[in-house]
């Protein structure tokens, strides 16, 4: 999994690629945590996201959680068919803020 | 002289006179009365009118009406007129100048009631008032003792009562007895014909619970025939997502109301714990479990419980106490598939130790029969009883119709015009006929047998993390090659890498020396995967899928496995170490 953590302007834009799996959620989840502790809006990048599997959407449920503690938002941006095919599974499709690209996010939440 | 006659003539004509009046007066009287009791809507109002007409005519101080109760054995007083209220005043059916008029169905005038010595002096005494003499007179209707009616102390005159006010008071009581009956009879007819309304919309209810027929090439017919207005037999059947067919019949002990409502009870929970139980043994156990908590002391349910394969012509059975279901094969033989456990409700001990032990059957083209103790214990038309062997022959003898004729020819046996049935009579068919017909034409998926298996990989890796990329890829590939669409063999690649997890952090907890062994086959119409470790047994409840609204991290991956894959469950593992998990999904 590669990883890769811009700004713009207040909106943290976290972008993942490749696979989220079990060797790879550990990062993954720490990134995310990272990000969350700074009270910013998140954005997180899953065009690139291969394969995401429960241990992955289970830090993507984590990070969301700590965001909205601290007063902020995070949304979900371009999801690939694959991770949204287990957000699906989870049913949290609906619990996630989906937007088709970072301009949309930005707005949303930004 | 003249004048003498003169007067004594007026005299006879003012007597006449005075007769005639009172006898139109007396008409009047009983024709109104007649009348009022006839269109009675409240007979207790209009018997309290009548009693105070009659004691105004008469002239009576007082006058009480007294209706037998308590099986005839005490006399009360319903109706009272008069200078002291005595409703409510219940004597012995024999006691009293009252009680005398009844038994002995005669009516009476007693002149002096201190010198009678059946007069209560109690009552009189309680009340303070002074009874001198008493009218009475029985009401009855062909011998049948219904109460008196009784008149007190006459006023004017010399205070005594005559013949003519008897058979004045004679009359009356005799329509006052009829519009009691009538009343009575009629309040009968109501409440039976609530009754009866009642309880055809239970069965209203009942027949809803059952399920619809299916068009004639469905493999499934019920039938249920009720020897009351309502049924303590059930069946019902309903497909499950993945085109099997779960059905059930049963029979609860008793007949009538309350036999109905535990009918409605059983069914309701099957159905419902049906849909996502798809072990009949599991499910026959659990609902077991449900009527052991409620159930009334001694009734029970005998049931058989199953799933259908129409791809495949296999039944899984599960029979908690009931009436063997026969299978004919089409070679004509018979096999009777008997009981495995008590009937439902009387123990909960059917469910430790994984429910009841399940049956599987290769229908192979043949029926199964499910039915009822009332159609082998139905009466034939020459009186004897059905029987096992006379329904084998029946339904061999109805061979050439379809499935839903079949059982309707048995159903004409024994429920026949104008004789009362003597218990429910409930039949199911699975016919696997025409599937099975189907199944012939499509090729062989695997060379004949549809159980027949095919391995399409097997695969040995160690428990660690950075070889599940490796598993994924390998499972997508074989599940393309298998015939699975890329969007199913995506979901079996979800399910396979969270089965994998469990195994890594679970059984090997997190230790990278364990073995993990992955086979995947093509079994008929689904694709199979078996995946083996060598750890300490996991102890299968413990891992849990979790609540969804529960949005916390951790716990998905059983859930998803649940989700994607149509079968999953820990089978015993070859040597007895470790754990085999094993998953099977249509491939279309």
């Amino acid at each position: 999994m590669k990883h890769e953590v811009t700004e713009q302007g207040t909106v943290i834009i976290v972008g993942l690629e490749g696979d989220v799996d079990l060797q790879s959620s550990g990062e993954a989840r720490k990134i995310l945590l990272e990000c969350a502790k700074q009270k910013k809006p998140i954005l997180v990048d899953l065009s690139k996201v291969d394969y995401i599997d429960s241990s992955g959407i289970a830090s993507l449920v984590e990070a969301l959680q700590t965001t909205r503690k601290g007063g902020s938002d995070l949304a979900l941006v371009s999801v690939s068919e694959a991770a949204l095919r287990v957000l699906e599974l989870a049913r949290l499709d609906k619990v996630f803020i989906i937007c088709a690209s970072i301009d949309e996010g930005v707005q949303k939440i930004g | 002289m003249h004048s003498i006659a003169m007067n004594n003539a007026r005299t006879q004509i003012d007597q006449s006179k005075d007769v005639m009046s009172r006898i139109s007066g007396h008409l009047e009287l009983l024709s109104d009365m007649g009348q009022d009791f006839a269109t009675s809507f409240d007979i207790d109002v209009t018997l309290s009118h009548g009693l105070e007409r009659i004691t105004n005519y008469v002239g009576a101080e007082g006058g009480a009406l007294f209706l037998l109760n308590d099986e005839g054995r005490k006399l009360t007083c319903t109706a009272s007129v008069g200078p002291i209220e005595i409703i409510g005043l219940t004597l012995g059916s024999d006691e009293g100048i009252v009680g005398r008029c009844v038994q002995d169905d005669t009516g009476e005038i007693v002149r002096d009631a201190a010198k009678d010595p059946k007069f209560k002096n109690a009552v009189d005494a309680e009340t303070g008032f002074s009874t001198r003499s008493i009218l009475c007179a029985p009401m009855s209707v062909k011998g049948e003792k219904i109460g008196a009616i009784e008149l007190v102390n006459k006023k004017g005159g010399d205070g005594l009562f005559d013949n003519n006010d008897l058979f004045l008071l004679q009359s009356l009581s005799s329509s006052a007895a009829l519009a009691i009956i009538n009343a009575r009879m009629a309040e009968a007819l109501v409440e039976q014909e609530r009754v009866r309304r009642e309880l055809e919309l239970a069965a209203e209810i009942q027949r809803s619970l059952l399920p619809a027929a299916g068009d004639d090439d469905f493999p499934i017919h019920g039938v249920n025939c009720p020897a009351r207005t309502v049924s303590g037999d059930f069946y019902d059947f309903f497909p499950l997502a993945d085109g099997r067919i779960c059905f059930n019949l049963g029979d609860v002990s008793g007949k009538g109301m309350n036999a109905a409502l535990l009918m409605a009870k059983t069914a309701s929970l099957y159905r419902c714990l049906g849909k996502t139980i798809h072990e009949p043994g599991k499910l026959l156990a659990k609902i077991n479990d449900e009527v052991c908590e409620t159930v009334t002391r001694g009734m029970f349910v005998t049931m058989v419980g199953g799933i259908y394969d129409p791809a495949t012509g296999k039944v899984r059975l599960a029979n908690a106490g009931h009436e063997p279901p026969l299978f004919l094969s089409t070679d004509g033989s018979y096999t009777a598939i008997p009981a495995e456990a008590p009937p439902i409700g009387i123990s909960p001990i059917l469910s430790s130790g994984g429910g009841i032990p399940e049956i599987e059957l290769d229908l192979a083209g043949g029926t199964l029969y499910v039915f009822t103790d009332g159609v082998t214990e139905g009466y034939l038309e020459d009186g004897s009883e059905m029987e096992v062997d006379g329904l084998k022959k029946l339904l061999i003898d109805n061979a050439s119709l379809s499935a839903a004729e079949r059982l309707q020819a048995v159903i004409a046996c024994i429920s026949r015009e104008g004789i009362a049935l003597r218990d429910d009579l409930t039949l199911l068919a699975i016919d696997d006929a025409l599937q099975s017909a189907g199944r012939d034409k499509a090729p062989p998926a695997t060379g004949g047998d549809g159980d027949a298996e095919k391995t399409m990989l097997h695969l040995k890796f160690p428990s660690q993390p950075d070889r599940l990329k490796l598993v994924r890829n390998a499972v997508y590939d074989t599940a393309l090659l298998c015939g699975c669409s890329e969007a199913v063999a995506r979901d079996i690649v979800i399910a396979i890498d969270e089965a994998c997890q469990n195994v890594i952090r679970h059984a090997y907890k997190g230790s990278p020396d364990g073995e993990v062994v992955l086979d995947i086959n093509r079994e008929g119409e689904s694709i199979v995967l078996m995946l083996q470790d060598y750890a300490d047994s996991v102890d299968v409840s413990t891992i849990k899928p979790r609540a969804l609204d529960d949005v916390r991290p951790g716990g998905l991956g059983t859930h998803f496995i649940r989700e994607i894959m149509d079968e999953v469950d820990f089978v015993p593992p070859p040597g007895g170490t470790g754990n085999l998990l094993r998953m099977a999904k249509k491939i279309s």
